[in-house]
This record gives structure tokens, C-alpha cells and sequence, in this order.
């Protein structure tokens, strides 16, 4: 397929090799009851819909219902008197963007995720890549050993893995400071440090997936390719380079724009690990931030504003990706 | 040429496999200060000496966590819950990832794109809205107002990572089962779905942890009926307004690492194919 | 370049398709508005209660059952339901109960900073009539009674009242030959000299986030937090007094009393337990606090005063904190719902909370057999008398409360991000901005 037709034609272009198959079978009695937009539909008549009707059904009703009542509340006046007072809401327009947008906090707190979010998908999936690479070059005891502390550290839930690392970098009675010599250190007390000490956190409970996805995709790679690399005299970060990266691209992207996805989500490290955002709100990231304004303050208005801004966010880096995808040829 | 290949070899190797193990005793670390912490003695916790050991373990964390009122209802509550979800997200995704894989049909690419969108969606800030949701259907203070929002929220996930897998099932396959007379129903649940069965696993494992471990709804839905409740409210009662039971913390969260990390050993070798599978293109 | 038009329009379709699916899943298509006041009076069944899990929670239901028991009694056909519920965690649980009436508790236990805003919410009833002809009433203490009404209507029954007083080590003051302190320029240099002669003992733990701690510093300089300005308030945490006050209580903040990179994140219980296991020489803890000290390392060897204030002798005003027991408007058993809070906040409950508890009685007769009784309470019903205050009564202040307006400031402050002025200008434009919504 060509770089132009990736997206559209992938979805109605009835031209490409035809699969017979598919068209036989269940669906054989449905093409006659085809009217409207479904005239267009090629191959597999209604089976297809058939197929996705659950998924749609419960994604609707779960999730584009709710985001589209998310979408809703933000432009409304809504707090808990709305909620349970029973005075009526009334329209604010973009009143609530507007307070948000003036709000000098969100500016900050938006700079702070996209900037903490990156941090933690780069750091995430160097160590992921570094460690899933480790692994194809141990015997099977190191491997298993760090196979399964690694699965221990995604099993853990979030709560307790924040609460654990806050315990072991306690300035009074943590084992870190003792180990490093920091004395009575104080790493929540500090922005930066703070966001560090999160970002440990993160790098811990989500490396394992990156880990154990390029590791499953490097040992789908002929063994032989990288041998010859070996035997040519590639240096291991060269081998890897040109040689098993290219490869493993399609893995990396989903890795990537999964870890971005979750990373700019981050919400129970950043509650737990810095009591709720932080001094004086200094590591307030979106999600908390939104939570905040709508739990914590009865906003609900503000806080959906917030997470409609997140989902355009994430939507617009999507974007850029699909881009991506699309420029170099590659199909959904 | 062999001998002279081990022996540059070797050093190297072992170099690797050493690092392999320093940073498995650290990735493991947190884990093992989590158990040992619900295994000190309650006044050796928050001591000013932090040793990386006890002598005198003691099981009375554990025995405040499952002395609770209703525990082992919490658990099988949890376990239902995730059980619950695994199956059906399971189910309802190979569907729809069978749909977008195996067909082509008009908003395929719109569905696809839509399903990676989902998955962006901030689950806390739904919260509000689907709590309307939920009680307008009558389901909170249930257990079906867990499982549904976390069907919802584990769905898109799922169909995206099934799809490399039904992918990777050969079209040949196909043809030859409705040569030989196989109805399109037959192919997909007899031949399509073992086949994809591994790559099922895989992202079970997903679904699986992200309800089991999931603290919000749990606290937001179940609102006044504790029989309905789900294993972090044992943790959650732990963490208290004067000062938190660290050791029931962390023996409660001992317990609900154990089963999932159990079900991760299990599946382990599944899961390492299957994610390669489901990347695979 | 073309992706973004073309990529949104392909949305628009299926979109649309979707959320018709989900209109057939769900009814409603706008937020929810929901008056949830109850339609009918129900003289029998079950009554469901949430009450506050508090620290060594199993005298409290102890007492708890005997009043169910007596209630049942006189009752027939009547079953109780209690559920205790974290503190910490209770705005998401009310509100949903709120939210909810279908599995909203009937009567529930709430601090007395909550009244009004629970009260804009439309969660509680108004018992103004039942308040006024129960007989015990005439005995609670004006403050008591001030705590559970909002524009001269009664949302509740008072439980306990809680003050705070300054804890110190009896045997570090000896040693050091330091004296109680009787003014707050005494009760600093104190702080200051301790920590200097034991740099391992904060002199006064303090915490940027124990707003209760910092609001008699406040109060003490003659500043206030807000003004009643008409029908509404005005704040007031800018005021050159206030700031005084502000300054003072963010003075003790630094390495030579309690170090901002520990104690700026403090919160009350932070402090009392620092104090508790010996870590701090003072700390200012309220009566309810008596039972987790006295089990602590520091067991016989402190004593309590009242915290002082500017003048030598004087007390600061505390801030008369406590729970009330108020009834939900969507409970379908008013009425057995109010007898249940009367046998909950009645005398003889109340006398027994105190015997197990230590919690501060809100009738003055009770109070002071109390006192009487137990000497420690001696310093908390002086700083009653003295003049306890009050958060100002507007649904706006438990915003301002859970949107953590103070202890931002005070932790800007400790942490040298803003000066006074900057940061006490700050949180009253908040204030002012969430006494503007709550109308």
C-alpha cells in the first residue's frame, strides 16, 4: 500500500487482492437488507459489525457515553450542589476553560506533565531496551531471576509499590539513605527531587512490560542475523543500532506510544508518593490536578475541563504518531 | 576457532550475567522490603535502625489482615470481579479484533484509530459520569458496577494487542476450513481461537491486573455495602488518620501481589511469545 | 498536512453512531441534577450508619452498642446498621452517599468544619424543631450549638468538641531548666533553646499542612481567616494582624526548631506522633490526642498547658473543632433517625464517649463532671473557656479546606517560594474566589 492511501484506503478502497473467502458463510443472507452507508461495504457484508457489536456496545455505552458527558460538565456550571442540591446547572460556555486557561497553576502543572511524562517514557524504555537486550545474553538462571523480579515489580499494585519505594527513601527510616550517606535527605521535600523519586517509581512497575515485549521481539528474530553482526565485529550497541532496532521497530512504536499513553496518566504514584501533589502543590501533575479540583474542591466543571484538555493532548501526540505511521508506509 | 570463541566470549558473558543478577536483587528489592516489613514485629518497623533483616519475624500483620471482618469475602469478591473481566474482554475482543483483522470494511482505520483513542481516556476523571451511570442503572453498591467500567477500560487495550495475533493466522487456514465445509462460526471459535488462544493469555494479563489492583472504583462505587467490597479495602483500612499500619499494609499488599504474581508465573512463557505475537506484523 | 481534517471527519460518523448506541444503554443524556430529599417516613426497618473510625477504635463501639441496645429496646422492630468509615477518605463517601440515596446512610457522623458546606449540598436535614424540644439541649455549650447551625437553622446534634493545647516534656524542660511557657515569645524561645541543646528533638513540632496548629498563632496577633462582610465573608488572611500571626508560626519553621524539609509536609497527626515517640520536646495536640500519647514512648514524663498566647498569661484562642451527628435528608426513617442521633448525642452517650474516649463533652454539666473526674482535661476546658474559635460558617470554607488553601500558603512560606505577603495575598483571593461561589 502507498504511503498516500495508508489511512483511507485501508479502511473503503475496494481495490487489492480480494479475499473470496471471506464472503462466504454467515453473512450470505444479509446483503439484501444493505441500504445507505453500508451499500459502500465490500467484503463481509454485516459480519464484521456482527463481530464488533459487543465491543461497541460496551465501549459505548462505558466510555464515549461518559467522555461525552465529561465534554458536557466542562462547559456547565456543576458542583455538588448541582450534583445532589437539585439547583439546576446552567451553561457556562467556555467559561470554565476560560478560568482554567487564566489559572496561572494549570500552565505550570501542564508544563510539569508533559515534561515529567517524558522523562519517564525515555528513562522507561531505556531500561526496558537495555535490560530486554541483557537478557538474550545470560544463561537461563540470571534470566529467570530477572524474569521474575521483573514480573513481581509489574504485579505489584500501584498503591503499595508507591508506598513501599516512599518507605525505602525515607529520610528517618529508610534503607536508601542509610546505603548512600544522604543523612536525613529529605527527597520528597524538593520539586525536582520529588519528581525523581516518583520517577524511580515509574521506570520500577513499568519497565517490565517494555522488558518483556522487546525481548519476546528480539528472540523473533533469526538468530543468525545478529551472529553475523557478532562475527563482523559489531560492537553490542552497534549490533543493536543497525541491526536489531530496525527490526524490532514496530514493537518499539507500540512500546513507545503505549508508554506515553500511561505515563502521561500517572496517577496513584504521584497521590501516594507526594501526599496528593506535593508541597505547596509543587508536583501536581494533570490527572491529579483534575482529581483535585473535582473531588477534593466539588469543581467538577473545572476538573472535566482538565480532563478534556488531557484527552486532546494525548490525542494530538497520537496524531503526530498515526502521522508517522502513515509517512513511512505503514498500515493500522 | 570454536575455542578461541568461547574464550572471548566468556568474560563477557559472565559480565552480563552478573549484572543480570545485581539488577534482579534490585528490581526485587522493594518487593522483598514489602514482605519484610509485614513480617517485623510491629515497634520494629518505623525504628530509627533500618535493617534489612529481622530476627524475630512474626505473622501478626498477616493475621490483622485476614482476621478482618469479611476477608476471605473480599477475596473471592476480587477474584470474581477480575475473573469476570478476563473472560469477557477476553471474549468480546477476539471478536472485534477478528472484525478488524479480517475484514475490510468501511471505518476499519476510524475504529482502529477510535480504539487507540480509548485507551487514552483518564479513568479518574470518568469517574463522575460513570457514577451517574452506574446509579442510574441501579448497580451501585454491586459488583457488576466494577466489572462493567473496567470491561470498558480494558477492552480497546485488549483488541489493540489481539490484533497482531489474528493477524499472524494464516488466510490459507481459512479457506481450507470452508473448502472442507467449515461454517464461518465453526472457523472461529474451533480453529481461529486456539490458535489465538496464547495471544489471549498475553493480554489477560492486563485486564487482569488493571482490575484486581484498581483502588478508584472500588472506593467510589461500592459505596455503603461492604459484602459487595474488593480486596484494596482490606488494604485501604490499613491506612489510617493517626498513623498508618505500615505492617497491615504491607502484608495486606503481600496478599494481593501473591496471586497475581502467581498467575504471571504461570502464564509466563505464554506471555512472552504472546506479546511478541501481538507486535508481530 | 491533510491527515487532521480528514482523520476528524472519519470520527464524526461513527461517533455519532456510537453514542446513539449508548442512548439505547442509558436513559439520561445531561448530567444528573438530583433532589434527593426523602418522600416517605418509615416507622420501621433498618437505620444505617456511618460513624468515624477513630484511633483505637474498640471503646467507641462499645459504647456505640449500648445505645443501639437501648434504642432497639424502646424501638421494636428496628435493626441498626453501623459502619465505621475512614476520616480521611470520608468527602468521597458523603458526597456519594449524597449522590445516592438509594445506598446513603441514614445518619451520619461529620466534623463540625463540614456543616456547612454539607448543609449547600443539600445532604443534611434540618432538625431545628426536634433540637429545640429535646430536654438535654438547654445544657449545650453556645460554641457546641454554633458548630451544627447554619443561618439560624439546627442541622445536627453536637458529639464531642475538640480543643488543642500545647504537649511538652516534662523532663526535657526540667533538665534544661526551662519553664512553661507563658507567652508565645516564651513558648518560641523555648522551642529554639531545645533544639539547640538537642539537635535531635524538634523544640515544637510543627507542620505546614496542620492548619489547626498554625490558626491560634493567628488568632492570638488579632488576625482573623475571614470577616463577615453582610451575607457573605470576606477574607481575611491578609490583614497586617494575620500576617503577624502567619509570621510567627512559620518562624518556627527552620533549622533551628523544625527543619522545612521534614516538617513542612506535616500535617496534625505528623506532629503528635513525632511528639508521642519522643522526637519532639512540644507539640501542639488536642484532647483527643490524650489516648495516642499516653501510649506512646513519652508515657509519664509530659504535661499540657494551654497554648499561649501574645500577652504573658494570656491563652491563644484554639479552634473548636469536634463532630456532630446530623440526619441525611434522603433517610426514609426521619424520625427514628433523629431519636437514634438523640440516643448517639445525648448525655449519657456522650458521658460514657468521655469515660472510654476522652472525647470533651459538648454539655456544659457533663464537661464539667469531666473535669472533674479527669484532671488531664483540666488545660482543654481552660482553653474552652478562654474563647475557642470557629472556622467562618460558609459552604465555602470546606472548599477552601479540601482545596488546601492554608497549607499551600504556609508551606510557600516555610519553604522560602513566597514571602507573607505574596502567599497570604494569594490564599485570601482563593478564599475570597470560594466564598463568591458558595454565595
Amino acid at each position: 500500500m502507498t504511503g498516500a492511501g495508508a489511512l483511507e484506503g485501508a479502511g473503503a478502497a475496494p481495490g487489492g487482492g480480494a479475499v473470496p473467502g471471506r464472503r462466504r458463510g454467515a453473512a450470505g443472507g444479509i446483503p439484501g437488507r444493505r441500504r445507505g452507508a453500508a451499500g459502500s461495504v465490500r467484503r463481509g457484508g454485516w459480519t464484521p459489525w456482527l463481530y464488533l457489536a459487543p465491543a461497541l456496545v460496551v465501549l459505548g455505552g462505558l466510555l464515549v457515553y461518559p467522555v461525552y458527558q465529561l465534554g458536557l460538565i466542562s462547559f456547565l456550571e456543576y458542583t455538588q450542589a448541582q450534583v445532589s442540591g437539585g439547583r439546576p446547572t446552567s451553561f457556562q460556555g467556555f467559561g470554565n476553560y476560560a478560568a482554567l486557561f487564566r489559572d496561572e497553576q494549570f500552565w505550570q502543572v501542564l508544563l510539569a506533565t508533559v515534561l515529567f511524562a517524558a522523562a519517564c517514557v525515555v528513562a522507561t524504555l531505556v531500561v526496558g531496551c537495555a535490560l530486554a537486550v541483557l537478557l538474550t545474553r545470560v544463561r537461563a538462571v540470571p534470566r529467570l531471576a530477572l524474569m521474575l523480579a521483573a514480573l513481581g515489580a509489574w504485579a505489584t499494585p500501584a498503591i503499595t509499590g508507591s508506598t513501599v519505594w516512599v518507605f525505602l527513601f525515607d529520610p528517618d527510616h529508610g534503607p536508601v539513605n542509610r546505603l548512600l550517606g544522604l543523612g536525613d535527605f529529605s527527597w520528597t521535600y524538593g520539586r525536582y527531587s520529588a519528581f525523581t523519586l516518583v520517577l524511580f517509581e515509574v521506570v520500577w512497575c513499568s519497565f517490565p512490560f517494555v522488558m518483556v515485549t522487546v525481548y519476546a521481539g528480539i528472540k523473533a528474530i533469526p538468530g543468525e542475523v545478529i551472529e553475523a553482526a557478532a562475527l563482523d565485529g559489531a560492537s553490542p550497541w552497534r549490533t543493536w543500532r543497525s541491526v536489531t532496532a530496525p527490526l524490532l521497530r514496530p514493537i518499539l512504536l507500540v512500546v513507545t506510544i503505549q508508554s506515553v499513553i500511561w505515563d502521561f496518566k500517572i496517577f496513584t504514584q504521584i497521590y501516594v508518593m507526594t501526599n496528593g501533589g506535593g508541597i505547596a502543590g509543587q508536583n501536581l501533575v494533570l490527572n491529579v490536578y483534575a482529581y483535585q479540583k473535582a473531588f477534593a474542591s466539588s469543581q467538577y466543571s473545572l476538573g472535566s475541563a482538565i480532563g478534556v484538555v488531557m484527552l486532546l493532548v494525548l490525542l494530538s501526540i497520537t496524531l503526530v504518531h498515526l502521522r508517522l505511521l502513515r509517512h513511512r508506509g505503514e498500515e493500522l | 576457532m570454536n575455542l578461541s570463541r568461547l574464550g572471548v566470549r566468556r568474560p563477557r558473558r559472565l559480565l552480563a550475567e552478573a549484572s543480570a543478577l545485581v539488577i534482579a536483587v534490585i528490581v526485587a528489592f522493594p518487593l522483598y522490603w514489602m514482605v519484610l516489613s509485614a513480617l517485623k514485629p510491629q515497634g520494629e518497623i518505623q525504628s530509627a535502625e533500618a535493617r534489612p533483616w529481622t530476627l524475630s519475624p512474626s505473622l501478626d500483620s498477616f493475621r490483622r489482615v485476614f482476621e478482618q471482618q469479611e476477608f476471605g469475602r473480599y477475596f473471592l469478591n476480587s477474584l470474581f470481579v477480575a475473573g469476570a473481566v478476563v473472560v469477557g474482554s477476553a471474549l468480546i475482543a477476539f471478536l472485534a479484533a477478528t472484525a478488524v483483522t479480517r475484514f475490510r470494511f468501511r471505518f476499519r482505520t476510524t475504529l482502529l484509530v477510535m480504539f487507540l483513542i480509548a485507551q487514552m481516556v483518564p479513568v479518574e476523571a470518568l469517574t463522575i459520569p460513570l457514577f451517574f451511570l452506574m446509579r442510574d442503572a441501579g448497580l451501585l453498591n454491586t459488583l457488576g458496577s466494577l466489572v462493567l467500567p473496567h470491561l470498558a477500560f480494558s477492552l480497546p487495550f485488549a483488541i489493540w494487542m489481539l490484533r497482531g495475533f489474528v493477524k499472524a493466522v494464516p488466510e490459507a487456514l481459512q479457506e481450507a476450513a470452508a473448502i472442507d465445509g467449515a461454517s464461518r462460526t465453526r472457523f472461529l471459535w474451533q480453529i481461529l481461537f486456539p490458535l489465538v488462544f496464547p495471544g489471549l493469555v498475553a493480554t489477560s494479563v492486563f485486564s487482569f491486573i488493571s482490575t484486581w489492583n484498581d483502588f478508584l472504583f472500588a472506593k467510589s462505587f461500592i459505596i455503603s455495602d461492604t459484602s459487595q467490597s474488593t480486596l484494596p479495602m482490606a488494604l485501604l483500612v490499613f491506612f489510617k488518620p493517626d498513623e498508618n499500619d505500615w505492617g497491615g499494609i504491607m502484608a495486606a499488599s503481600t496478599v494481593m501481589t501473591l496471586p497475581v504474581l502467581v498467575f504471571f508465573v504461570l502464564v509466563q512463557r505464554r506471555l512472552v511469545s504472546g506479546l511478541g505475537g501481538a507486535v508481530k506484523d | 498536512m491533510k491527515l487532521r481534517p480528514k482523520l476528524s471527519a472519519r470520527l464524526g460518523g461513527p461517533a455519532a453512531a456510537l453514542l446513539l448506541l449508548a442512548g439505547l444503554t442509558a436513559t439520561a443524556c445531561a448530567p444528573q441534577t438530583s433532589d434527593t430529599g426523602a418522600t416517605k417516613d418509615d416507622k420501621s426497618g433498618t437505620l444505617r450508619v456511618w460513624l468515624f473510625q477513630e484511633v483505637g477504635n474498640g471503646p467507641k463501639e462499645q459504647v456505640v452498642d449500648a445505645a443501639v441496645a437501648a434504642f432497639r429496646e424502646k424501638h421494636a422492630g428496628t435493626d441498626v446498621d453501623i459502619e465505621y468509615i475512614p476520616v480521611e477518605t470520608r468527602a468521597q463517601r458523603v458526597k456519594a452517599a449524597f449522590n445516592d440515596p438509594g445506598s446513603a446512610p441514614d445518619l451520619i457522623e461529620y466534623g463540625n468544619t463540614d456543616t456547612a458546606g454539607y448543609v449547600r449540598d443539600g445532604g443534611l436535614a434540618d432538625v431545628t424543631a426536634e433540637f429545640d424540644a429535646w430536654s438535654e439541649t438547654k445544657d449545650t455549650d453556645a460554641t457546641a450549638r454554633q458548630s451544627v447551625t447554619v443561618d439560624g437553622k439546627v442541622y445536627g446534634a453536637p458529639l464531642f468538641v475538640g480543643v488543642r493545647a500545647l504537649y511538652y516534656r516534662t523532663d526535657v524542660f526540667r533538665e534544661l531548666g526551662i519553664k512553661a511557657p507563658r507567652s508565645q515569645a516564651e513558648l518560641v524561645a523555648a522551642a529554639k533553646k531545645i533544639h539547640r541543646a538537642k539537635p535531635g528533638l524538634y523544640g515544637l513540632a510543627v507542620g505546614g499542612a496542620y492548619t489547626y496548629g498554625a490558626l491560634p498563632f493567628v488568632w492570638a496577633h488579632g488576625g482573623d481567616l475571614a470577616e463577615r462582610d453582610g451575607g457573605t465573608y470576606r477574607a481575611a488572611v491578609d490583614s497586617p494582624a494575620a500576617r503577624k500571626g502567619i509570621e510567627a508560626y512559620a518562624s518556627l519553621f527552620g533549622d533551628d526548631n523544625c527543619p522545612a524539609a521534614k516538617c513542612a509536609s506535616m500535617g496534625g497527626n505528623a506532629t503528635v506522633t513525632a511528639f508521642a515517640s519522643g522526637k519532639a520536646a512540644m507539640a501542639i495536640g488536642g484532647d483527643f490526642s490524650h489516648a495516642a500519647v499516653e501510649a506512646g514512648a513519652v508515657k509519664g514524663d509530659y504535661a499540657v498547658v494551654p497554648l499561649p498566647g501574645v500577652a504573658e498569661g494570656s491563652v491563644a484562642p484554639a479552634f473548636a473543632g469536634g463532630n456532630n451527628i446530623g440526619v441525611l435528608r434522603s433517610s426514609s426513617h426521619r424520625t427514628l433517625a433523629v431519636e437514634l442521633m438523640k440516643s448517639f448525642a445525648g448525655k449519657e452517650t456522650q458521658a460514657k464517649l468521655f469515660d472510654t474516649m476522652g472525647f470533651l463533652p459538648t454539655f456544659t454539666d457533663v464537661r464539667a463532671e469531666a473535669a472533674r473526674k479527669q484532671p488531664y482535661v483540666k488545660p482543654f476546658v481552660e482553653t474552652l473557656e478562654a474563647g475557642a474559635r470557629f472556622v467562618p460558617a460558609s459552604p465555602g470554607w470546606a472548599q477552601i479546606d479540601a482545596s488546601l488553601v492554608l497549607p499551600t500558603m504556609f508551606q510557600e512560606i516555610v519553604s522560602g517560594r513566597k514571602d507573607v505577603a505574596a502567599a497570604s495575598g494569594d490564599a485570601a483571593r482563593k478564599m475570597d474566589a470560594a466564598f463568591a461561589a458558595a454565595g
